[in-house]
Protein backbone atom coordinates (compact mmCIF):
# COMPACT_ATOMS: atom_id res chain seq x y z
CA UNK A 1 0.00 0.00 0.00
CA UNK A 2 1.11 3.55 -0.96
CA UNK A 3 1.88 6.02 1.73
CA UNK A 4 -0.76 8.50 0.03
CA UNK A 5 -3.44 5.83 0.83
CA UNK A 6 -3.06 5.65 4.50
CA UNK A 7 -5.43 7.99 6.58
CA UNK A 8 -4.84 8.36 10.50
CA UNK A 9 -7.68 6.35 10.85
CA UNK A 10 -6.68 3.29 8.72
CA UNK A 11 -2.78 3.69 10.07
CA UNK A 12 -4.85 3.53 13.79
CA UNK A 13 -6.68 0.06 12.49
CA UNK A 14 -3.11 -1.45 11.03
CA UNK A 15 -1.09 -0.62 13.99
CA UNK A 16 -3.63 -2.28 16.48
CA UNK A 17 -3.91 -5.03 14.47
CA UNK A 18 0.12 -5.28 14.71
CA UNK A 19 0.22 -4.92 18.48
CA UNK A 20 -2.67 -7.32 19.15
CA UNK A 21 -1.83 -10.05 16.80
CA UNK A 22 2.65 -9.71 16.80
CA UNK A 23 3.77 -7.00 19.64
CA UNK A 24 1.68 -7.58 23.02
CA UNK A 25 -0.64 -10.21 24.75
CA UNK A 26 -3.53 -7.83 25.01
CA UNK A 27 -7.27 -9.19 24.83
CA UNK A 28 -9.83 -7.83 22.60
CA UNK A 29 -10.16 -5.10 25.26
CA UNK A 30 -7.28 -3.14 24.02
CA UNK A 31 -8.41 -0.28 22.09
CA UNK A 32 -6.45 2.51 20.24
CA UNK A 33 -6.77 4.40 23.22
CA UNK A 34 -4.84 1.82 25.65
CA UNK A 35 -1.82 2.81 27.27
CA UNK A 36 1.08 0.76 24.90
CA UNK A 37 3.70 1.21 27.84
CA UNK A 38 1.38 -0.10 30.88
CA UNK A 39 0.54 -3.24 28.40
CA UNK A 40 4.07 -4.09 28.37
CA UNK A 41 5.99 -2.29 25.16
CA UNK A 42 9.32 -2.48 25.76
CA UNK A 43 12.68 -2.00 23.72
CA UNK A 44 12.63 -5.28 21.42
CA UNK A 45 8.67 -4.87 21.05
CA UNK A 46 9.07 -0.87 19.97
CA UNK A 47 11.35 -1.77 17.27
CA UNK A 48 9.70 -5.03 15.86
CA UNK A 49 6.73 -2.48 16.01
CA UNK A 50 8.10 0.01 13.91
CA UNK A 51 9.52 -2.77 11.64
CA UNK A 52 5.96 -4.03 10.77
CA UNK A 53 4.71 -0.66 10.44
CA UNK A 54 7.87 0.30 8.13
CA UNK A 55 6.47 -2.99 5.69
CA UNK A 56 3.00 -1.97 5.58
CA UNK A 57 3.44 1.61 5.23
CA UNK A 58 6.92 1.98 3.84
CA UNK A 59 8.19 4.63 6.04
CA UNK A 60 10.81 4.20 8.69
CA UNK A 61 10.08 5.97 11.49
CA UNK A 62 13.28 6.49 14.01
CA UNK A 63 13.10 5.57 17.59
CA UNK A 64 13.87 9.13 18.87
CA UNK A 65 10.73 10.32 17.74
CA UNK A 66 9.45 8.09 19.52
CA UNK A 67 8.77 10.04 22.58
CA UNK A 68 6.31 8.80 25.72
CA UNK A 69 3.67 11.00 24.43
CA UNK A 70 4.24 9.99 21.10
CA UNK A 71 3.90 6.35 22.44
CA UNK A 72 0.73 6.80 25.09
CA UNK A 73 -1.62 5.12 22.48
CA UNK A 74 -2.06 3.77 19.71
CA UNK A 75 -3.56 6.70 18.74
CA UNK A 76 -0.85 8.97 19.42
CA UNK A 77 1.37 6.44 17.53
CA UNK A 78 -0.71 6.43 14.52
CA UNK A 79 -0.46 10.21 14.66
CA UNK A 80 3.02 10.29 14.69
CA UNK A 81 3.59 8.00 11.52
CA UNK A 82 0.95 9.86 9.70
CA UNK A 83 2.61 13.06 10.15
CA UNK A 84 5.88 10.68 9.18
CA UNK A 85 4.32 9.47 6.28
CA UNK A 86 2.73 13.28 5.10
CA UNK A 87 6.60 14.23 4.97
CA UNK A 88 7.92 11.73 3.23
CA UNK B 1 -6.05 -27.44 47.67
CA UNK B 2 -4.01 -28.28 44.97
CA UNK B 3 -0.05 -28.83 45.22
CA UNK B 4 2.34 -28.46 42.65
CA UNK B 5 3.76 -32.00 41.07
CA UNK B 6 7.26 -32.76 43.02
CA UNK B 7 10.28 -31.82 40.35
CA UNK B 8 13.74 -33.56 41.20
CA UNK B 9 15.44 -31.96 37.82
CA UNK B 10 15.22 -29.04 36.02
CA UNK B 11 16.71 -28.53 32.64
CA UNK B 12 19.69 -25.82 32.06
CA UNK B 13 18.75 -23.55 29.09
CA UNK B 14 20.85 -23.07 25.95
CA UNK B 15 21.59 -19.36 27.93
CA UNK B 16 22.14 -21.75 31.32
CA UNK B 17 24.71 -23.91 28.96
CA UNK B 18 26.51 -21.04 27.39
CA UNK B 19 27.29 -19.66 30.57
CA UNK B 20 28.25 -23.10 32.05
CA UNK B 21 30.86 -23.21 29.13
CA UNK B 22 32.39 -20.00 29.85
CA UNK B 23 32.62 -21.10 33.26
CA UNK B 24 34.43 -24.26 32.22
CA UNK B 25 37.23 -21.75 30.94
CA UNK B 26 37.28 -19.32 33.90
CA UNK B 27 37.78 -22.99 36.01
CA UNK B 28 40.33 -24.21 33.94
CA UNK B 29 42.41 -21.30 32.37
CA UNK B 30 41.88 -18.92 35.24
CA UNK B 31 41.65 -20.63 38.41
CA UNK B 32 37.46 -19.26 39.03
CA UNK B 33 34.26 -19.50 38.41
CA UNK B 34 32.09 -17.31 36.44
CA UNK B 35 30.36 -15.13 38.68
CA UNK B 36 28.33 -12.45 38.81
CA UNK B 37 27.55 -9.81 41.31
CA UNK B 38 24.36 -7.54 42.76
CA UNK B 39 25.06 -5.34 45.49
CA UNK B 40 23.07 -3.08 47.71
CA UNK B 41 24.27 -0.66 49.84
CA UNK B 42 22.18 -0.28 53.18
CA UNK B 43 21.49 2.37 55.32
CA UNK B 44 21.18 1.80 59.25
CA UNK B 45 18.68 -0.65 60.67
CA UNK B 46 19.54 -3.99 58.87
CA UNK B 47 17.77 -7.02 61.06
CA UNK B 48 20.58 -9.30 60.71
CA UNK B 49 18.49 -12.09 62.09
CA UNK B 50 15.91 -11.54 59.68
CA UNK B 51 18.24 -11.78 57.12
CA UNK B 52 19.96 -14.72 58.70
CA UNK B 53 16.85 -16.49 59.01
CA UNK B 54 15.61 -15.79 55.17
CA UNK B 55 19.38 -17.20 53.80
CA UNK B 56 18.35 -19.94 56.21
CA UNK B 57 15.00 -20.69 54.43
CA UNK B 58 16.29 -20.35 50.66
CA UNK B 59 16.74 -23.83 50.38
CA UNK B 60 13.41 -25.07 51.34
CA UNK B 61 11.30 -22.11 49.46
CA UNK B 62 13.22 -22.50 46.27
CA UNK B 63 15.71 -25.55 46.12
CA UNK B 64 17.02 -24.66 42.79
CA UNK B 65 19.59 -21.94 44.93
CA UNK B 66 21.62 -25.40 46.42
CA UNK B 67 20.94 -27.81 43.21
CA UNK B 68 23.62 -29.69 42.05
CA UNK B 69 24.43 -29.35 38.26
CA UNK B 70 25.01 -32.58 36.63
CA UNK B 71 24.90 -34.25 32.95
CA UNK B 72 23.18 -37.70 33.36
CA UNK B 73 24.73 -40.31 30.76
CA UNK B 74 22.35 -40.07 28.49
CA UNK B 75 20.26 -36.73 28.88
CA UNK B 76 21.14 -32.62 29.01
CA UNK B 77 22.33 -31.00 31.75
CA UNK B 78 19.78 -30.78 34.50
CA UNK B 79 19.83 -28.88 38.19
CA UNK B 80 19.16 -31.88 40.53
CA UNK B 81 17.00 -30.52 43.32
CA UNK B 82 17.30 -33.85 45.11
CA UNK B 83 19.59 -32.76 47.77
CA UNK B 84 20.12 -29.20 47.89
CA UNK B 85 22.81 -27.15 49.70
CA UNK B 86 22.47 -24.67 51.81
CA UNK B 87 23.67 -21.00 50.66
CA UNK B 88 26.20 -18.80 52.57
CA UNK B 89 25.62 -15.96 54.53
CA UNK B 90 29.52 -14.22 55.28
CA UNK B 91 29.37 -11.64 57.89
CA UNK B 92 32.38 -8.78 57.89
CA UNK B 93 33.14 -5.81 60.12
CA UNK B 94 34.98 -3.50 58.94
CA UNK B 95 35.35 0.12 59.88
CA UNK B 96 35.03 3.17 59.06
CA UNK B 97 32.84 2.70 55.31
CA UNK B 98 35.23 3.57 52.14
CA UNK B 99 34.92 2.34 49.35
CA UNK B 100 33.48 -0.89 47.83
CA UNK B 101 34.27 -3.72 50.53
CA UNK B 102 37.30 -5.55 49.33
CA UNK B 103 35.27 -9.03 50.78
CA UNK B 104 33.02 -7.94 47.78
CA UNK B 105 35.76 -7.69 44.87
CA UNK B 106 37.37 -11.12 46.22
CA UNK B 107 33.92 -12.76 45.86
CA UNK B 108 34.13 -12.31 42.49
CA UNK B 109 37.63 -14.34 42.08
CA UNK B 110 36.38 -17.45 44.37
CA UNK B 111 35.49 -20.83 43.20
CA UNK B 112 31.86 -22.26 43.18
CA UNK B 113 31.44 -25.82 43.21
CA UNK B 114 28.38 -26.19 40.93
CA UNK B 115 28.36 -29.89 41.05
CA UNK B 116 27.89 -30.08 44.58
CA UNK B 117 24.91 -27.15 44.51
CA UNK B 118 26.85 -24.56 45.62
CA UNK B 119 25.44 -21.76 43.45
CA UNK B 120 25.64 -18.34 45.41
CA UNK B 121 27.07 -17.01 48.44
CA UNK B 122 25.78 -13.53 50.39
CA UNK B 123 28.78 -11.58 51.90
CA UNK B 124 27.20 -8.77 54.41
CA UNK B 125 30.02 -5.72 55.61
CA UNK B 126 29.09 -3.96 58.57
CA UNK B 127 29.94 -0.80 59.66
CA UNK B 128 30.24 1.31 63.34
CA UNK B 129 27.50 3.77 62.41
CA UNK B 130 25.05 1.38 61.31
CA UNK B 131 25.01 1.20 57.44
CA UNK B 132 26.13 -2.27 55.64
CA UNK B 133 26.88 -3.13 52.44
CA UNK B 134 25.35 -6.54 50.81
CA UNK B 135 26.49 -8.58 47.99
CA UNK B 136 24.64 -11.53 46.39
CA UNK B 137 27.42 -13.23 44.17
CA UNK B 138 26.23 -16.41 42.21
CA UNK B 139 27.65 -18.38 39.32
CA UNK B 140 26.07 -16.51 36.50
CA UNK B 141 23.86 -19.79 34.88
CA UNK B 142 22.28 -19.63 37.89
CA UNK B 143 20.62 -16.51 37.11
CA UNK B 144 20.76 -13.59 34.43
CA UNK B 145 20.06 -9.99 35.22
CA UNK B 146 16.33 -9.18 35.27
CA UNK B 147 16.05 -12.91 37.74
CA UNK B 148 18.66 -11.62 40.15
CA UNK B 149 16.68 -8.85 40.74
CA UNK B 150 13.16 -10.44 40.75
CA UNK B 151 15.31 -12.60 43.20
CA UNK B 152 16.05 -9.97 46.03
CA UNK B 153 12.73 -8.43 45.18
CA UNK B 154 11.35 -11.85 46.72
CA UNK B 155 14.12 -11.71 49.20
CA UNK B 156 12.52 -8.00 50.13
CA UNK B 157 9.14 -9.13 49.72
CA UNK B 158 9.62 -12.27 52.53
CA UNK B 159 11.26 -10.46 54.60
CA UNK B 160 8.47 -7.35 55.07
CA UNK B 161 5.58 -10.08 55.41
CA UNK B 162 4.75 -9.12 51.58
CA UNK B 163 4.80 -12.40 50.70
CA UNK B 164 5.01 -16.02 52.69
CA UNK B 165 7.58 -17.65 50.63
CA UNK B 166 10.29 -17.24 47.96
CA UNK B 167 8.69 -19.71 46.06
CA UNK B 168 9.97 -21.68 42.33
CA UNK B 169 9.99 -19.01 39.65
CA UNK B 170 12.33 -21.37 37.29
CA UNK B 171 9.83 -19.91 34.23
CA UNK B 172 9.41 -21.91 30.84
CA UNK B 173 11.00 -22.80 27.86
CA UNK B 174 11.38 -19.90 25.51
CA UNK B 175 8.57 -20.82 22.80
CA UNK B 176 9.27 -22.27 19.54
CA UNK B 177 7.14 -23.91 16.57
CA UNK B 178 10.67 -24.61 14.98
CA UNK B 179 11.57 -28.20 14.05
CA UNK B 180 15.17 -29.55 15.19
CA UNK B 181 16.09 -29.14 11.74
CA UNK B 182 15.21 -25.57 11.35
CA UNK B 183 16.91 -24.63 14.68
CA UNK B 184 19.72 -26.16 13.01
CA UNK B 185 19.71 -24.05 9.79
CA UNK B 186 18.41 -20.54 11.71
CA UNK B 187 21.92 -21.38 14.21
CA UNK B 188 24.07 -21.85 10.77
CA UNK B 189 22.91 -18.74 9.82
CA UNK B 190 23.86 -16.88 13.20
CA UNK B 191 27.27 -18.20 12.98
CA UNK B 192 27.66 -17.23 9.28
CA UNK B 193 26.36 -13.85 11.03
CA UNK B 194 29.53 -13.76 13.28
CA UNK B 195 31.84 -15.40 11.17
CA UNK B 196 31.54 -12.19 8.99
CA UNK B 197 32.96 -10.37 11.95
CA UNK B 198 36.70 -12.06 10.50
CA UNK B 199 36.59 -9.77 7.80
CA UNK B 200 37.55 -6.94 10.40
CA UNK B 201 39.62 -8.52 13.45
CA UNK B 202 38.89 -6.74 16.82
CA UNK B 203 40.93 -6.85 19.91
CA UNK B 204 40.44 -6.95 23.35
CA UNK B 205 42.01 -5.14 26.30
CA UNK B 206 43.11 -8.51 27.72
CA UNK B 207 43.88 -10.03 24.13
CA UNK B 208 42.90 -13.44 23.31
CA UNK B 209 42.43 -16.34 25.44
CA UNK B 210 45.35 -17.12 27.40
CA UNK B 211 46.27 -19.13 30.73
CA UNK B 212 45.85 -16.19 33.89
CA UNK B 213 44.76 -16.20 36.82
CA UNK B 214 41.46 -14.84 37.37
CA UNK B 215 41.54 -10.87 39.46
CA UNK B 216 38.01 -9.08 38.75
CA UNK B 217 38.26 -5.59 40.13
CA UNK B 218 35.49 -2.92 40.01
CA UNK B 219 34.77 0.65 39.87
CA UNK B 220 31.53 2.48 40.27
CA UNK B 221 30.26 5.51 38.89
CA UNK B 222 27.03 6.97 40.66
CA UNK B 223 25.86 10.08 38.86
CA UNK B 224 23.93 12.85 41.35
CA UNK B 225 19.64 12.83 40.07
CA UNK B 226 20.38 16.22 38.41
CA UNK B 227 23.25 14.68 36.09
CA UNK B 228 21.27 11.36 35.70
CA UNK B 229 19.04 12.71 34.67
CA UNK B 230 20.52 15.33 32.16
CA UNK B 231 22.14 11.96 30.74
CA UNK B 232 18.94 10.20 30.48
CA UNK B 233 17.48 13.12 28.41
CA UNK B 234 20.03 12.99 25.84
CA UNK B 235 19.51 9.28 25.82
CA UNK B 236 15.98 9.52 24.85
CA UNK B 237 16.14 12.35 22.40
CA UNK B 238 19.46 10.74 20.67
CA UNK B 239 18.23 6.77 20.44
CA UNK B 240 14.21 6.73 22.04
CA UNK B 241 12.80 6.34 25.73
CA UNK B 242 12.29 3.18 25.26
CA UNK B 243 15.95 2.28 23.45
CA UNK B 244 18.16 4.37 25.09
CA UNK B 245 20.60 0.77 25.48
CA UNK B 246 22.11 2.21 21.88
CA UNK B 247 23.01 5.35 23.61
CA UNK B 248 24.79 3.88 26.95
CA UNK B 249 26.37 1.64 24.08
CA UNK B 250 27.81 4.07 22.07
CA UNK B 251 28.90 5.96 25.27
CA UNK B 252 31.08 2.81 26.27
CA UNK B 253 32.14 1.64 23.01
CA UNK B 254 34.14 5.10 22.83
CA UNK B 255 35.21 4.88 26.29
CA UNK B 256 37.06 1.73 24.94
CA UNK B 257 38.01 3.20 21.98
CA UNK B 258 40.43 5.81 24.09
CA UNK B 259 41.57 3.30 26.42
CA UNK B 260 42.95 1.18 23.28
CA UNK B 261 43.77 4.45 21.55
CA UNK B 262 46.04 5.56 24.47
CA UNK B 263 47.68 2.36 24.43
CA UNK B 264 48.44 2.87 20.85
CA UNK B 265 46.77 -0.69 19.95
CA UNK B 266 43.27 0.47 17.96
CA UNK B 267 41.94 -2.78 16.68
CA UNK B 268 40.12 -3.13 13.15
CA UNK B 269 36.94 -3.32 14.53
CA UNK B 270 35.05 -3.52 17.76
CA UNK B 271 32.67 -6.38 18.71
CA UNK B 272 30.09 -6.29 21.01
CA UNK B 273 27.30 -8.82 22.13
CA UNK B 274 24.10 -7.63 23.63
CA UNK B 275 22.22 -9.00 26.13
CA UNK B 276 18.20 -9.79 24.94
CA UNK B 277 15.73 -10.93 27.42
CA UNK B 278 13.59 -13.62 25.86
CA UNK B 279 11.62 -14.80 28.44
CA UNK B 280 8.47 -16.22 27.23
CA UNK B 281 5.15 -13.90 27.57
CA UNK B 282 3.55 -13.90 31.10
CA UNK B 283 7.04 -15.14 31.86
CA UNK B 284 8.48 -11.82 33.45
CA UNK B 285 8.45 -13.48 37.12
CA UNK B 286 10.80 -16.51 36.07
CA UNK B 287 13.55 -15.70 38.47
CA UNK B 288 16.06 -18.46 37.85
CA UNK B 289 17.95 -19.82 34.91
CA UNK B 290 18.85 -17.72 32.25
CA UNK B 291 16.70 -16.29 29.81
CA UNK B 292 18.86 -14.52 27.00
CA UNK B 293 20.00 -14.23 23.76
CA UNK B 294 22.38 -11.65 21.92
CA UNK B 295 22.92 -9.30 19.01
CA UNK B 296 26.10 -8.94 18.04
CA UNK B 297 27.49 -5.82 16.91
CA UNK B 298 30.50 -4.69 15.16
CA UNK B 299 32.02 -1.14 14.05
CA UNK B 300 35.34 -0.64 12.65
CA UNK B 301 37.49 1.89 14.25
CA UNK B 302 37.67 4.85 11.73
CA UNK B 303 33.58 4.74 11.96
CA UNK B 304 33.87 5.77 16.35
CA UNK B 305 35.31 9.27 16.31
CA UNK B 306 32.11 10.76 16.21
CA UNK B 307 28.95 10.02 18.49
CA UNK B 308 26.36 10.91 16.36
CA UNK B 309 27.35 8.77 13.41
CA UNK B 310 28.23 6.04 15.73
CA UNK B 311 24.92 5.70 17.37
CA UNK B 312 23.74 6.12 13.86
CA UNK B 313 25.20 2.78 12.62
CA UNK B 314 24.55 0.88 16.19
CA UNK B 315 20.90 1.52 15.60
CA UNK B 316 20.70 0.36 12.20
CA UNK B 317 22.79 -2.63 13.17
CA UNK B 318 19.83 -3.59 15.75
CA UNK B 319 16.55 -2.47 13.42
CA UNK B 320 18.63 -5.08 10.65
CA UNK B 321 18.87 -7.50 13.29
CA UNK B 322 16.00 -7.48 14.81
CA UNK B 323 14.61 -7.48 10.78
CA UNK B 324 16.11 -10.62 10.16
CA UNK B 325 14.96 -12.66 13.00
CA UNK B 326 18.90 -12.72 14.89
CA UNK B 327 17.40 -12.61 18.20
CA UNK B 328 15.70 -15.96 17.66
CA UNK B 329 18.86 -17.14 15.51
CA UNK B 330 20.26 -16.51 18.04
CA UNK B 331 18.69 -18.56 20.88
CA UNK B 332 18.88 -21.25 18.47
CA UNK B 333 22.47 -20.68 18.23
CA UNK B 334 23.17 -20.84 21.59
CA UNK B 335 20.58 -23.58 22.11
CA UNK B 336 23.14 -26.41 21.02
CA UNK B 337 25.15 -25.33 23.95
CA UNK B 338 22.83 -28.02 25.56
CA UNK B 339 23.40 -30.70 23.14
CA UNK B 340 27.64 -30.02 22.68
CA UNK B 341 30.10 -30.51 25.36
CA UNK B 342 31.27 -27.61 27.61
CA UNK B 343 34.69 -26.98 25.85
CA UNK B 344 33.56 -27.43 22.68
CA UNK B 345 31.35 -24.84 22.33
CA UNK B 346 33.70 -22.48 24.15
CA UNK B 347 36.13 -23.54 21.37
CA UNK B 348 33.56 -23.14 18.40
CA UNK B 349 32.46 -19.42 20.40
CA UNK B 350 36.36 -18.61 20.53
CA UNK B 351 37.05 -19.46 16.96
CA UNK B 352 34.86 -17.20 15.32
CA UNK B 353 36.96 -14.15 16.69
CA UNK B 354 40.73 -15.97 16.25
CA UNK B 355 40.92 -16.41 19.84
CA UNK B 356 38.96 -13.41 21.32
CA UNK B 357 35.29 -13.66 22.48
CA UNK B 358 34.90 -10.09 21.41
CA UNK B 359 35.93 -6.17 22.60
CA UNK B 360 34.24 -5.93 25.94
CA UNK B 361 31.08 -7.06 27.78
CA UNK B 362 28.12 -4.28 27.88
CA UNK B 363 24.76 -4.55 29.83
CA UNK B 364 22.24 -1.55 30.37
CA UNK B 365 19.33 -3.32 32.55
CA UNK B 366 17.56 0.25 32.93
CA UNK B 367 15.70 0.57 36.51
CA UNK B 368 17.49 -0.98 39.43
CA UNK B 369 14.92 -3.35 41.70
CA UNK B 370 11.96 -0.84 40.67
CA UNK B 371 9.59 -0.46 43.40
CA UNK B 372 12.32 -1.87 46.20
CA UNK B 373 13.32 0.64 48.91
CA UNK B 374 13.80 -1.40 52.00
CA UNK B 375 15.88 -4.55 52.34
CA UNK B 376 15.37 -6.41 56.10
CA UNK B 377 14.27 -2.92 57.56
CA UNK B 378 17.26 -0.96 56.04
CA UNK B 379 17.22 2.00 53.21
CA UNK B 380 18.60 0.82 50.04
CA UNK B 381 20.49 3.91 49.93
CA UNK B 382 21.90 2.12 46.42
CA UNK B 383 22.24 -0.59 44.19
CA UNK B 384 23.58 -2.01 40.91
CA UNK B 385 24.95 -5.20 39.05
CA UNK B 386 28.33 -6.39 38.83
CA UNK B 387 28.43 -8.62 35.24
CA UNK B 388 31.28 -11.45 35.29
CA UNK B 389 33.68 -11.00 33.13
CA UNK B 390 35.86 -13.25 31.34
CA UNK B 391 40.02 -12.39 31.49
CA UNK B 392 39.47 -12.63 27.98
CA UNK B 393 38.02 -9.85 26.97
CA UNK B 394 39.17 -8.26 30.39
CA UNK B 395 36.77 -5.49 30.45
CA UNK B 396 32.85 -4.96 31.31
CA UNK B 397 30.90 -1.64 31.38
CA UNK B 398 27.45 -2.16 33.44
CA UNK B 399 24.44 0.41 33.58
CA UNK B 400 21.19 0.59 35.65
CA UNK B 401 19.39 3.22 37.27
CA UNK B 402 18.61 2.91 40.53
CA UNK B 403 16.68 5.92 42.71
CA UNK B 404 17.24 8.46 39.93
CA UNK B 405 20.62 7.61 39.91
CA UNK B 406 22.40 6.37 37.08
CA UNK B 407 25.51 3.85 38.26
CA UNK B 408 28.34 2.48 35.79
CA UNK B 409 30.14 0.14 36.98
CA UNK B 410 33.73 -0.91 35.01
CA UNK B 411 34.37 -4.56 36.07
CA UNK B 412 38.52 -5.29 34.72
CA UNK B 413 40.73 -7.80 34.94
CA UNK B 414 43.84 -6.53 37.09
CA UNK B 415 47.12 -7.58 34.64
CA UNK B 416 44.38 -6.55 31.45
CA UNK B 417 43.32 -3.42 32.24
CA UNK B 418 45.50 -1.03 34.74
CA UNK B 419 44.11 0.86 37.49
CA UNK B 420 44.63 3.96 35.98
CA UNK B 421 42.94 2.39 32.76
CA UNK B 422 39.69 2.27 34.19
CA UNK B 423 39.56 5.57 35.58
CA UNK B 424 40.29 7.23 32.72
CA UNK B 425 37.93 4.94 30.97
CA UNK B 426 34.83 5.53 33.53
CA UNK B 427 36.11 9.53 33.67
CA UNK B 428 35.84 9.47 29.54
CA UNK B 429 32.56 7.58 29.65
CA UNK B 430 31.10 10.35 32.19
CA UNK B 431 32.32 13.06 29.84
CA UNK B 432 30.19 11.63 27.39
CA UNK B 433 26.99 10.76 29.54
CA UNK B 434 26.97 14.81 30.20
CA UNK B 435 27.89 16.04 27.14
Amino acid sequence: MGSMEWTAESLEARILEIVRDDILSVDQSFSVESDLIAAGLESMGVTQLMLAIEESTGVWVDESLLTPANLASVRSLAACVHEQLAGS
Amino acid sequence: MSSSPVVDAIPLTGADCMLRAFDREARRYHGASHASQLVLRLGAGLDRQRLRGLVEGLVADAPIVGASIRRPWLGLPVYDLREPSAPRLREHRVAPRRGMPGAFIEAMNETFDARRGELLRFDLVSYEDGSSDLALTWLHMLLDGSGSESFVKALADKANGARDRIGLAVGGEAETDLSFRDRGLRAREWQRFLGGFADHPTASPAGRLQRVPQRSRYRVLTLTRDETARATETAAAKAGFLTPVMFYMAVALRAHHALMAARGTVPPSYVVPLPVNIRPRGGEDAVFRTHVSMLWFQVRSDAVGDFDALLAELKRQRQEMIKRGLVDSGRCAIDFARYMPAFLFDRMVRSTLGGELCSFFFAFTGTFLDGVSEFCGAPIENGFHVPAVLPSPGSCVAMSVFAGRLNLTHVYQAGAVEESESEQLVESARRELLA
